[in-house]
């Protein structure tokens, strides 16, 4: 797999190479930048991005943008180690940029550009700026265990794990703990505001582990991606899911029996990232300040539902009420959620991630 | 049918007929191979002998025709059951087995005891010169040795019938000739019927009862080495054994055959046809010592030497008549012959004795 | 002959000359390899040293072995190497079962009917991986063509589960290897003596006493060959396994992506690329002394 990451970064930087030759052939004369590579992921997310905020930001600031799709921060920090970095701007979960940013792969956002003050709180760091609120909930197909709210559907992370109230098959994460081991805890009854106390005390990561373990048998199948998780439920593969939100939603668009609630959700949010010695650094943080503008932000819940994290977003957006309280940064819905803790992970991720690993490999 | 003993048992090939597409691969072939009798099939390459063979063997299926050992009909019978040896062209042994379990192979097929199979491998192995040879590896034999275990494979279990298929052919010359009369000397121990294949005539001369010439499929021939050699039938036959010049005859009224107007023979009683062909066998030739008168007997032929050979024991000298026609004499290279003094362009006369002169019917070609 | 004039140097005839020219002739070939001898050590050489390297540094750039520490630590990755073996294990066992037949098939017809046939196994040679993989996927899965032909057929009454574990991870990867397999062995039988079993059948083999007896051990190397190389690709295939065990089958090369896009953790990965592939050395070895591979690998008998 190295070997495999190796190729694929030195194909990267090698058609990267081509496309800058070629680009810079057809911009000749003209005093055109190179395009700003924007990083982003598959599936319906990098769809929303394209539709909401990349698309008309790029014409409106005649930023030309380069558009590729596989972002992930270890790539980021494979490309800045090798010194031969070729995204300029990378879509990344809130745990994964502030990994890289403590690696020191990431450049340190310039604020005079970038204009935050009307952001949600805790919703950007110094190297990440959020670009969407999401939650990690767990949905289900509506077929089996009735639509969301209906009496005997399912309504907590006790009910995800009680096979027996809901017989059928489960879907959890694979090869990540980021929200994980949460769900465990308040299945167990602890309530959302002591989850991550439970998980810093001696021996909490191991009785999580353990309530997982209790799942297993019944877990038939362990998602990779968000495109995963809409497909298992488009298939009908399981019949209950943890996943992000906005996946569900657009897998419910596309015809699938999926539901879910946002009781006991993991409220999080995506951002943007800088790497160190980006090619096109200074474009890139101007793309930024663009793409973070309300009036982006706000056409977001049209094509994915998770909320802006400009403020502003919400009091411009032309989106219906029903929508709008569909966004796990509604208020309504944000009582109802646990809010991640960044720093419960930058302490006891390494150790959480390892038992988890463990347990999955039985 | 002859009498078959209890080593041998006769071979009954009738009107056997083979194609591939539209080519006769044999041609209404019959042949009767005596019990213990040593038959070689003799032919040039894709005469058909093989196909012959194989289909003895049981390799391949005729389309039409009968082949019988002793009284059975086998035609229809598949290789296994029929119980007849055969050593391959390039041996075939078994190269995951040494040389005690590639002879012992058959005698496991038949399950033979352990002692008795360990004593029979031995004995064929000793036969065949190799008993210190029993727990090599086939790679670790030179060719002469696997040649040799692939003739105890195929003796060792008794069969009364021995195919082989120009077993020899790899050898080297001077170890084919060893092994020629190795083999004849083994024949003549185990008394089976043997069917052998080569296309080379010498070869053929050398080991055979009887010869069977095949060409194109079919069986232009069979005789003793003598009767082919000295009595070819056809010119195919004797210019594919030994050396032969050819001149074409006229026929006078009265049925003498004449070259240069020299009276040679006469048609045979009985025979048709219209053109006849003088055979001369080099060997045959001998010089005609000057002023010495000619003898009545003997037919001369006088031409300009061409090329001289000179090949140990003997010498090729290759003259052209005045009539254009080639002829090769070889000579006794002993002192009174003088072949040393010859040389080309000198004019030389060559004599041969009647009864030496062979007469064939169709034209020289 | 009139004697040449010899030389009044004590050097016999022409020996510099032609030492020299046999000089010249060495750094010819020398001259004539050396881009490809640059170009491994460029492209296997150097990043499996840069791997070696990296695999005993700590996460500050430090020398340790704690990346093998952890290894053993931890349980998990204990049980990926085992997996990991046993499902090629499998996968090549499986290989051999069905394609040998297949093999054997195909070096019996006629030389000029194998092309058609063989197309039909090199075929998926052709197709993207990954095409083929998530193929295997709409078929395999609870409500796919597998499952929902066999309900509504009668065959069983609740869907059967083909994918996301190691039954799915298994018809996958026999799916994807069956060729490496099949085209050695294809080779080695087509180079199997016919005479040989002629002479069997001669000797009084029946057809079946000479398939065994003869035709399965010449067979054998191409079997060990096909079997190598099926078994040391499984050893690092990712693809396959990662969609079809739907995380149940945990390969080595799964662990590795996981430390390394959730860990960012080279040192880790690299000690585990660095694991798999001195255990697949050792299974090189071992073969290597069991089956005589050289000349496996290079035809002699």
């Amino acid at each position: 797999m190295t070997f495999k990451l190796l190729k694929q970064a030195s194909q990267k930087t090698f058609l990267g190479a081509i496309g800058a030759a070629a680009l810079s052939v057809v911009a000749m004369g003209t005093v055109q930048a190179d395009p700003v590579t924007v990083v982003s992921w598959g599936g319906s997310y990098g769809k929303a991005q394209d539709a909401a905020l990349f698309t008309d930001a790029s014409k409106n600031s005649g930023i030309e943008i380069n558009r590729e799709s596989g972002a992930s921060m270890s790539k980021v920090m494979l490309q800045v180690e090798s010194g031969a970095v070729t995204w300029d701007l990378v879509v990344s979960g809130s745990g994964g940029c502030a990994a890289a940013a403590a690696k020191g792969a990431l450049e340190k956002i310039d604020f005079n550009v970038v204009d935050v003050s009307n952001f949600l709180p805790n919703t950007y760091t110094d190297y990440c700026i959020g670009s969407d609120v999401f939650a990690t909930v767990f949905a289900w197909n509506t077929e089996k265990y009735g639509e969301p709210g209906s009496a005997g559907a399912p309504n907590s992370w006790a009910d995800f794990w009680d096979v027996k109230k809901f017989p059928g098959t489960r879907a959890i994460r694979l090869n990540n703990v980021d929200g994980v081991l949460e769900p465990a805890v308040m299945a167990m009854g602890i309530p959302p505001e002591k989850v991550y106390e439970f998980l810093s005390s001696e021996g909490g990561i191991e009785k999580a582990i353990a309530k997982i373990r209790e799942l297993k048998p019944h877990i038939s199948v362990y998602w990779k991606s968000g495109a995963m998780q809409a497909q298992l439920m488009k298939d009908k593969e399981v019949d209950m899911i943890t996943g992000w939100n906005g996946r569900f939603d657009n897998a419910k668009k596309d015809g699938a029996t999926v539901g879910y609630t946002f009781n006991q959700a993991l409220r999080d949010y995506d951002g943007f990232g800088i790497p160190k010695g980006a090619p096109n650094k200074d474009m890139a943080m101007k793309f930024l300040a663009e793409v973070s503008k309300p009036q982006y932000q706000a056409n977001l819940p049209f094509h994915i539902t998770y909320g802006p994290t400009n403020k502003v977003a919400y009091e411009v957006t032309t989106a219906p009420k029903e929508l709008l309280e569909a966004l796990p940064s509604h208020p309504n819905n944000v009582s109802k959620m646990l809010a991640v803790d960044l720093d419960w992970y930058a302490n006891y991720r390494e150790k959480a991630l390892e038992l988890y690993m463990e347990l999955l490999s039985e | 049918m002859t009498s078959d003993t209890a080593a041998s048992l006769s071979i009954s090939v009738t009107e056997l007929t083979k194609t591939y597409g539209k080519i006769f691969a044999l041609n209404r072939v019959s042949i009767d191979v005596k019990a213990g009798e040593f038959l070689t099939l003799l032919g040039p390459s894709g005469s058909g002998k093989t196909t012959l063979l194989m289909a003895i063997a049981g390799f391949n299926r005729p389309d039409s025709g009968r082949i019988c050992f002793g009284d059975e009909d086998v035609t229809v019978l598949p290789p296994h059951k029929r119980g007849v040896g055969m050593v391959f062209q390039n041996y075939a042994l078994f190269p995951h087995m040494s040389v005690f379990e590639n002879v012992a192979f058959p005698l496991k097929l038949r399950k033979i005891p352990a002692e008795e199979k360990r004593q029979r491998v031995t004995e064929a192995l000793r036969t065949v010169q190799l008993s210190d040879f029993a727990e090599r590896g086939i790679d670790q034999l030179s060719g002469g040795q696997r040649q040799r275990v692939a003739l105890a494979r195929a003796f060792v279990f008794g069969p009364k019938i021995l195919l082989m298929d120009e077993p020899l052919s790899a050898l080297d010359k001077k170890l084919r000739e060893e092994m020629q009369i190795e083999l004849k000397q083994l024949h003549r121990q185990l008394g089976v019927t043997t069917v052998y294949v080569t296309h080379d005539q010498r070869e053929a001369l050398t080991m055979s009862d009887r010869i069977a010439i095949i060409d194109h499929g079919e069986l232009t021939q069979i005789g003793t080495p003598r009767e082919i050699y000295n009595a070819p039938a056809n010119h195919f036959v004797a210019s594919f054994i030994g050396e032969s010049s050819f001149f074409p005859l006229t026929k006078d009224k009265s049925g003498a055959l004449q070259y240069a107007g020299v009276t040679v023979g006469e048609v045979p009683n009985g025979a048709t046809h219209d053109n006849w062909t003088l055979v001369i066998r080099p060997e045959r030739l001998s010089l005609h010592a000057p002023k010495t008168s000619k003898i009545n007997d003997k037919i001369y032929f006088s031409g300009e030497i061409t090329e001289l050979v000179y090949q140990g024991e003997t010498a090729i000298v290759m003259m052209v008549m005045a009539d254009g026609h080639s002829l090769t004499a070889r000579m006794n290279t002993r002192a009174g012959n003088d072949v040393d003094s010859l040389m080309g362009g000198q004019n030389l006369l060559v004599g041969i004795d009647k009864k030496d002169v062979i007469i064939i019917p169709g034209e020289a070609s | 002959m009139t004697p040449r004039p010899t030389s009044h140097r004590d050097e016999a005839l022409n020996a510099t000359k032609l030492r020299v020219a046999e000089r010249r002739q060495s750094l010819l070939v020398l001259a004539l390899t050396l881009p490809a001898i640059i170009a491994v050590f460029l492209v296997i050489v150097i990043p499996v040293g840069w791997l070696f390297s990296l695999s005993f540094l700590d996460s500050n750039g430090e020398l340790s072995l704690v990346n093998y520490e952890k290894m053993i630590a931890y349980k998990s990755y204990l049980r990926v190497f085992k997996t990991t073996f046993n499902v090629s294990f499998l996968t090549t066992f499986l290989c051999i079962v069905i394609g040998y037949p297949l093999a054997y098939f195909l070096s019996q017809i006629p030389r000029k009917y194998v092309g058609l046939f063989m197309l039909t196994v090199l075929l998926p040679f052709w197709t993207s991986l990954l095409v083929r993989t998530y193929a295997w996927l709409v078929m395999l899965q609870r409500n796919g063509l597998i499952n929902n032909f066999a309900i509504d057929l009668g065959i069983w009454d609740a869907p059967v589960k083909l994918a996301h574990n190691l039954n799915g991870t298994l018809i996958g990867m026999v799916h994807i290897m069956l060729p490496f397999l099949v085209l050695p062995l294809y080779a080695a039988m087509r180079r199997i003596d016919r005479h040989a079993l002629q002479a069997a059948a001669n000797l009084g083999a029946t057809p079946v006493q000479a398939f065994w007896q003869i035709f399965v051990p010449l067979s054998l190397p191409g079997v060990v060959a096909g079997s190598l190389i099926v078994f040391v690709l499984c050893l690092g295939f990712y693809v396959t396994p990662a969609v079809l065990g739907g995380g149940k089958v945990i390969l080595v090369s799964m662990q590795i992506t996981a430390i390394l896009e959730d860990q960012f953790n080279w040192g880790a990965a690299s000690a585990l690329g660095v694991v798999l592939l001195v255990s697949t050395f050792a299974v090189l070895l071992v073969a290597s002394r069991f089956l005589k591979l050289d000349s496996v690998m290079f035809g002699r008998r």
